[in-house]
């Protein structure tokens, strides 16, 4: 049966992956329509009290502005909020939900309102790729591939047969096990530029706006990587090393190089049995993430703490551990789906 | 016929492994087209004889000789002599190892486990990689299951198996360490079936088995090793009917 004729015989489909198809799809459906009922800006602007829209009017003329408007478009949700200091201050929000707009002032739905507002920051809706989830999942994932990538040499190294490289690469490994992360990123962030006389954001143009936060990141994912290929190194030698020795035996007996019997027997068979701890050594990694903080890049966790300290409000550690869950569940599922993936031949 | 007396032949060759001596002086001339089987009782030192052979193990002292050339010399596991690397990647390449747990390559079919040192190892093109494997897998009766992962197949056709892929390489020699010790006794038969084809056919092979039948039928010599030594050479027919040694009466009374 050909692959499509088996994904649409739904009455040949497991009855889990039944459950499963038909919870995605209702989501899938649920979003849909509430996505196509959201309150536009518009909308939501027509929904302000008298006093608002005055000011809208004047300022639509004037140079000066007093009225700041916040507008977080969620997709399926949608917030918007007018803010003016000085002696007449108004405070006013709306949540705009199926169609319909509330006033989020008090009550529920200015718990909803809060929490679209912080969800939308943390998402970094609107910023760069250097902020919120999107710094996060670019920095995990980049300093895990490079990490990994250099951790099969690392491994290799470890298990060599020469006592130099064998050292070295225990050493190294030793040494980014043994000290903590939060002190590897500060020595490459402000004391290798001590060093060596350069800073970290000059390696961009000088009229960047966002060259400190480039310069920082460069640090960050620098520091991340080495330090990811080191845990992945132990990985990736404890699986090179779980191979049967017959593999081992049959290439040698078959005339293969050393290299040849890695590229093509040895570590081809260890990958699966790679991907449960790596899997784990990345989802430790997406909350590592967190002490860029400390070097003054926005991720997830620092734009909590930011809300926190600004607004004082408890909740908003709320969003930030949905956010983590939800980054969490998906790459859970993607490693689940590649080693399924790479099990074929068992 | 050839221009060597020996197509492999091994002289005072010694192995220990620590205070262990696995085997002593083990002196073994074979020639082209011989069948030679190796039996005696378990820890004798039989398989690791054959696997010294293709530098599977590294022996303590000794000589080999591969088609009268030295191919090794070592003593007190000193290299006092190795063939320059080419020719000992040609010299082990004449010999083709068959395990006695298959060791095939699970990740790979079996036609890719038939092909990939073809490739990689004689740098053959893919399609004649895969013209001489689907040759030989028909000559040992896998063709109908080219594209199978070794675990979908029974033990002996793994075994099968992992006699083409030897074969694939074109050696002049075929070891057999123990080849059907792992398999249930009812699929022991379509291996030593393929393994008699091989041996009609010209094939020099040296063979460690339990199957006393197999030795008796198709060895032009059988070796009787025990305690690392080979105290017993002939004929089967002599070895079996009429042995001299002492632990070679024992052991064929035991397993006759």
């Amino acid at each position: 049966m050909s692959k499509f004729k088996k994904l649409v015989d739904f009455k040949n489909w497991q009855r889990n992956t039944k459950t499963v198809a038909m919870v995605i799809l209702a989501i899938l459906v649920l979003i849909f329509v509430l996505s196509s009922l959201n309150v536009s800006e518009q909308d939501m602007l027509n929904n302000a009290s008298p006093a608002v829209k005055q000011i809208i009017e004047e300022e639509k003329t004037s140079s000066r502005k007093s009225l700041t408007i916040t507008y977080n478009d969620l997709g399926v949700i949608s917030y918007i909020s007018f803010t003016t200091s000085g002696a007449s201050a108004i405070k006013e929000s709306y949540v705009g939900f199926a169609g319909a707009t509330y006033g989020a002032d008090e009550g529920a739905w200015k718990f909803a309102g809060q929490m679209v507002n912080y969800t939308y920051r943390m998402l970094g809706t609107g910023e760069n790729l250097l902020h919120g989830v999107k710094l996060t999942l670019l920095l995990t994932t980049l300093s895990m591939v490079i990490g990994a990538i250099f951790s099969v040499f690392l491994a290799l190294g470890k298990i060599s047969e020469n006592k130099v490289i064998s050292k070295i690469s225990s050493a190294y490994i030793f040494f980014f096990r043994g000290t903590p992360l939060l002190i590897q990123m500060f020595v490459i962030y402000f004391s290798v530029p001590g060093i060596f006389g350069f800073a970290w954001r000059s390696l961009f143009a000088a009229g960047d706006p966002e060259a400190v936060y480039k310069g920082a990141f460069i640090a960050a994912l620098i520091a991340f990587s080495l330090n990811a290929a080191a845990y992945c190194a132990e990985i990736v030698r404890a699986a090179i090393q779980s191979i049967d020795k017959g593999q081992n035996e049959a290439a040698k007996a078959l005339g293969m190089s050393y290299g040849q019997m890695m590229r093509t027997i040895i570590i081809p068979q260890s990958i699966r049995r790679m991907i449960p701890p790596l899997c784990n050594e990345f989802v430790m990694m997406i909350k590592d993430v967190s002490l860029v903080f400390a070097i003054s890049l926005m991720d997830i966790t620092t734009i909590s703490k930011t809300i926190m300290t600004s607004e004082g409000n408890y909740l908003v550690f709320i969003p930030a551990l949905l956010i983590y869950l939800v980054i969490t569940a998906i790459f859970t599922f993607i490693f689940g789906k590649i080693e399924k993936r790479l099990s074929i031949y068992e | 016929m050839s221009d060597y007396q020996y197509i492999l032949k091994t002289e005072n060759l010694c192995k220990s492994f620590g205070s262990l001596e696995v085997l002593r002086d083990v002196n073994l001339s074979v020639k082209k087209g011989e069948v030679i089987c190796i039996i005696g009782p378990s820890g004798a030192g039989k398989s690791t004889y054959l696997r010294s052979l293709n530098q599977l193990e590294k022996i303590t002292s000794g000589k080999v000789f591969i088609k009268d050339e030295l191919f090794l010399h070592r003593e007190h596991n000193r290299t006092i002599h190795r063939a320059e690397p080419e020719a000992q990647k040609a010299m082990l390449l004449e010999m083709g190892m068959v395990f006695q747990r298959f060791n095939l390559f699970p990740h790979k079919t079996v036609l890719e486990n038939v092909m990939i040192a073809q490739v990689l190892v004689r740098k053959k093109t893919q399609e004649a990689a895969k013209k001489l494997a689907e040759e030989i897998i028909e000559r040992v009766g896998l063709s109908d299951k080219l594209d199978v992962y070794p675990s979908k197949l029974s033990g002996g056709q793994q075994q099968r198996v992992a006699i083409a892929r030897a074969l694939a390489m074109e050696p002049e020699i075929m070891l057999f360490d123990e080849p059907t010790s792992a398999l249930d006794p009812e699929l022991v038969g379509e291996v030593l079936g393929v393994m008699k084809g091989l041996a009609k056919q010209g094939m020099t092979m040296l063979v460690v088995t339990h199957e006393m039948g197999f030795a008796r039928e198709v060895a032009d010599r059988v070796v009787f090793m025990a305690d690392g030594m080979i105290l017993e050479e002939n004929t089967p027919k002599e070895l079996f009917d009429h042995p001299v040694n002492e632990k070679a009466i024992n052991f064929l009374r035991s397993v006759l």
